[in-house]
């Protein structure tokens, strides 16, 4: 696989590794704005994400051990590759697994060190995957079912747009991204405001620049998210980008409407009626 | 005639270990240790002398006969302990597995007619089985040694001799390797018996409540070997054959389900898992051979043996199907509810022995090339595991999944094999990762068992991320314990743990040399699998695993010149407890002596008052009662066997 690549494709992959932090960066600045304006406040700049970033490496490096960090770094570089194998266009079920093992390097990275808080976050992250992994799996079943192929790049031969084949699949992955960007009423593992009761949860023994990997890694998780969203409308990029503008939006005011809810309520909820919409959309399309 | 013929290979294969067996029964204690050495280095020979050779036959004269004879004898012996234990249900089903036997005798007197076939052969799924037996088997033989001394001296007054344990321990390796190499199914099933028979005794080692576990064993397994003599009988008087290669020219269904009832029963597949938990009160090296080198897998590779080829009979297939897919998500579900170690593992057996019924039951390529990759990944693993238990429970005096926080730093050896071992059952790029990929290719064509495989890779990671976390919780330590191993037991657990990271290594490189030609030759010139299963099955043999590994190596070089080098005492902080930590230090080595300290977290509450607060896994258990999702889960397997031997007009 790897000699069959050809110099388009390492720009390509050198590109998206560089930009993806960037545009996450940006969502996440963005997020910000948009929810300070939906509380009434100013907000910090959109740029804010960057200073927070240059700020945490420029601290000194503590840490509970030596092995907590080690699950820093993969929990980055696993991120990365994910947005490899994606430009790339390699095996979907594959670029599930990268990205599901770079969040258990969290989860592990969590539980390694003796802190209640986040050992805490860390199972409820475990139980967020438990919710939210089997839509993720069932999207792909679903692109499978389509082109009779499991790789990425598969899904660009495809003639119509996803979001016509794959309505009710569509749905339930934005409650899956609510769950992976820890907007409420999901943000059980660890949570951008401040009245969590678990302080701060899976990430909460790390500090500086450990910090800092950690919020890079989400910057590449983030960008990840809204590429996907954007490729539920494939045939035309502009409003693939008209796509990602609503779900961003419906995704904050959910974010500013709900509060948090419990982790069991999270697991029933996504074992219910998203997973069930999956499932009806799956055997729509396998009895087509 | 050659020295290392086939035929010697075989005659060592099957008869060395069962006359090491005895040697170790008459022996003392030194000489027995050197007589299982020498038994386990001879049978790991073998067996890879011939794997290498190819693939062969062979005959014996008389075998007819001579098999007969012993399987009367084994059904003779389970008789036997029927009566002496008062168990007369097993005396039941002992006597009408004797009856079919004899009628099959009497019918071969009175001039029917069955075609013979030769009575033993290697080809490349028994190569893998008998791999997996002599290599694994005589590694857990060894840890044996050093983990039964130390056993011994702990064990209740009612435990049977060392020598006994011995003796069914290692024959237990040569009727298993007899029975994957067995062709007829005289042979096959006197094998069957005959494990069954190691598996008794060794669960009820230590007497007492053991005995009880091990009637249990018993009971399932004759009824599973009840089920296999019915499939030979019929298979004689109908189809006029008593080989696997004449059951699979025949296309006989009817014996095709009776096999595959008895190999669920000795997969411990739902509803027969009991006796696979029950078993989990034997020394721990009896568990790891049970769960990697023997027994269970004797039934898996039984339904990949008899399973490809019925593709004419889809109804039949798709029920066995949705019982190794409903095993599958039903073991890990209650795995999630687990804290003690052993049976986790056990769940997590049973859950991986579903998904290789299920692959078996679907039949595509991919499907048989995942099911081959699992058997194998997963015998590696599990042993290894078992092993790595076995030591932290003598260890710590504990087998409860949340007693294990902080032996990271007291067994630091023991503890990062088994975290290998825990990895490499669910991370990439580890072999089990990578079977289950292939598991879930292979099954999209049927949703129905796509959503179990999903909900139970989903309930896997769930249960086995808990554990990592657990076992590798600990506070700063300037410096690791030294570890003092028996070095039988630093032995066996350093190649396992070596085996599993080669394999893993090597994983797609193993599926293209290995399990991808074996599959294309099982396949080959079947005109029923489309053009679309064969690109599905060669997309994922392109696969570049490599990337993960440069991955990993990026991630480990990065940390190691930016992190490991530079990490100072000086850096190192107390975890945050919302409020003042009762430790002055950072690290103290005397909390890790008494066994609160590693399980509470101190801090200084109101006045000074040091309270110590704790938190657990979760497992779930307001969402799942054990007990009651067994009892639900044993319905519906029921109602699916009686479906299935419905399908096939048992019924």
């Amino acid at each position: 696989m790897m000699d069959k690549i050809n110099w388009t494709q390492w720009i390509i992959i050198a590109v998206s590794l560089v930009a993806a932090p960037f545009i996450g960066a940006l969502i996440a600045g963005l997020d910000r704005k948009v929810t300070a304006r939906m509380q009434g406040r100013k907000g910090p700049p959109v740029i804010q994400p960057f200073y927070d970033i240059i700020k945490l490496f420029s601290k000194q490096p503590v840490a509970l051990h030596k092995l907590q960090i080690l699950y820093a770094f993969l929990h980055l570089v696993f991120m990365m590759l994910v947005v490899v194998f994606l430009a790339m266009g390699q095996d979907l079920l594959m670029i599930l697994f990268a990205h599901a093992f770079s969040t258990i390097c969290l989860v592990l990275g969590g539980m390694s060190v003796r802190s209640p808080y986040s050992r805490i976050g860390s199972l409820r992250k475990i139980m967020q995957m438990l919710a939210y992994e089997p839509i993720l799996i069932l999207i792909i079943v679903a692109i499978y079912l389509q082109t009779d192929s499991f790789l990425a790049s598969s899904v660009m031969s495809m003639s119509k747009p996803m979001l016509c084949s794959m309505p009710l699949l569509f749905l339930a992955f934005l409650s899956a991204v609510a769950i992976k960007l820890n907007k409420s009423p999901f943000d059980v593992s660890t949570s951008h405001h401040a009245h969590q009761e678990i302080v701060k949860g899976i990430t909460i023994e790390y500090a500086g620049p450990y910090l800092g990997i950690i919020e890079i890694a989400h910057f590449y998780e983030t960008a990840i998210l809204f590429f996907i969203i954007m490729m539920f409308w494939q045939t035309n990029l502009y409003i693939g980008f008209g796509l990602e503008t609503l779900a961003f939006l419906a995704i904050l005011i959910l974010d500013n409407t709900f509060s948090r809810l419990t982790t069991t309520w999270m697991l029933k909820y996504m074992w219910s009626i998203p997973l069930f919409l999956s499932i009806a959309n799956i055997i729509w399309l396998w009895s087509k | 005639m050659e020295i290392m013929s086939f035929n010697i290979l075989l005659a060592v294969l099957i008869i060395a270990p069962v006359v090491f067996g005895v040697v170790a029964y008459l022996s003392p204690d030194k000489l027995r240790s050197m007589s299982i050495i020498l038994c386990s280095v001879i049978v790991a020979a073998a067996g890879i002398m011939i794997t290498i050779k190819p693939n062969n036959q062979f005959e014996l004269p008389g075998s007819e006969m001579i098999a007969t004879i012993l399987e009367v004898a084994i059904v003779g012996i389970i008789l036997y302990i029927a009566v002496t234990i008062r168990n007369w249900l097993i005396l039941l089903m002992s006597l009408a597995q004797l009856g079919m036997i004899i009628a099959e005798i009497i019918l071969a007197q009175t001039g029917h007619a069955v075609t013979h076939s030769y009575d033993f052969a290697t080809d490349p799924l028994t190569k893998i089985l008998i791999l997996i037996t002599s290599i694994v088997g005589p590694i857990i033989a060894v840890y044996a040694i050093g983990y039964m001394k130390s056993h011994q001296e702990h064990a209740p007054p009612t435990a049977a001799s060392l020598g006994q344990f011995f003796f069914f321990f290692i024959a237990f390796l040569g009727f298993m390797n007899g029975l994957v190499m067995a062709n007829n199914l005289k042979w096959f099933s006197f094998f069957w018996e005959a494990t069954t028979l190691c598996s008794y005794m060794l669960i009820g080692q230590d007497g007492g409540e053991s005995k009880k576990n091990a009637e249990r064993a018993l009971l399932i397994n004759t009824f599973g070997g009840l089920a296999m003599v019915a499939g030979a009988l019929w298979l004689a008087v109908e189809n006029k054959t008593e080989s696997f290669e004449g059951l699979l020219a025949a296309k006989a269904v009817i014996p095709m389900v009776l096999l595959c009832v008895a190999a669920f029963t000795k997969s411990a597949l739902l509803p027969f898992q009991s006796w696979l938990l029950g078993a989990m009160i034997a020394p721990t090296p009896v568990s790891a051979l049970l769960h990697s080198a023997t027994m269970v897998k004797a039934g898996s590779y039984l339904v990949l043996r008899v399973t490809p080829g019925f593709h004419d009979s889809p109804k039949v297939m798709m029920v066995i199907t949705i019982i190794g897919a409903l095993t599958f998500a039903g073991a890990a579900l209650l795995a999630v509810t687990q804290s003690n170690a052993k049976r986790v593992l056990a769940y997590s057996t049973i859950s991986n022995l579903g998904l290789v019924v299920a692959c078996a039951g679907i039949g595509t390529p991919l499907a048989y090339a995942a099911a081959l990759a699992i058997i194998c990944f997963h015998a590696i693993s599990k042993g290894l595991l078992f092993l790595c238990v076995g030591r932290i429970e003598q260890k710590i005096g504990s087998r409860d999944i949340e007693d294990m926080g902080g032996i990271l730093y007291r067994m630091p050896v023991t503890t990062s094999v088994a975290l290998i071992g825990m990895m490499s059952m669910l991370l990439p790029p580890f072999g089990m990762l990578l079977s289950k990929w292939m598991a879930i290719e292979a099954t999209i064509r049927s949703p129905l068992i796509l959503v179990f495989i999903i909900l139970g890779s989903a309930l896997t990671v769930f249960f086995w991320s808990k554990w990592i976390g657990r076992i590798q919780t600990s506070s700063y330590h300037p410096k690791f314990n030294k570890e003092s191993i028996d070095p039988a037991m630093g032995f066996s657990l350093i190649t396992l743990a070596l085996g599993v990271l080669l394999t893993g290594l090597g994983s797609m490189w193993i599926f293209n040399k290995f399990f991808a030609p074996i599959t294309k030759q099982v396949f080959a010139g079947r005109t029923d699998i489309s053009d679309v299963l064969w690109n599905v099955f060669n997309a994922a043999g392109d696969f570049a695993a490599v990337t993960l590994f440069v991955a990993v190596g990026i991630a480990f070089i990065a940390y190691w010149l930016l992190v490991w080098r530079r990490f100072k005492e000086t850096d190192v902080r107390l975890p945050f407890l919302c409020g003042e930590n009762a430790e002055s230090t950072v690290y103290t080595t005397s909390a890790f002596h008494n066994s609160e300290g590693i399980r509470s977290y101190a801090f200084r509450s109101m006045g000074d008052k040091i309270e110590n607060s704790w938190s657990s896994t979760t497992y779930l258990k307001n969402f799942i009662c054990e007990k009651k999702a067994t009892i639900w889960l044993n319905i519906i397997a029921w109602v699916i066997i009686i479906i299935l031997l419905g399908e096939a007009h048992l019924l």
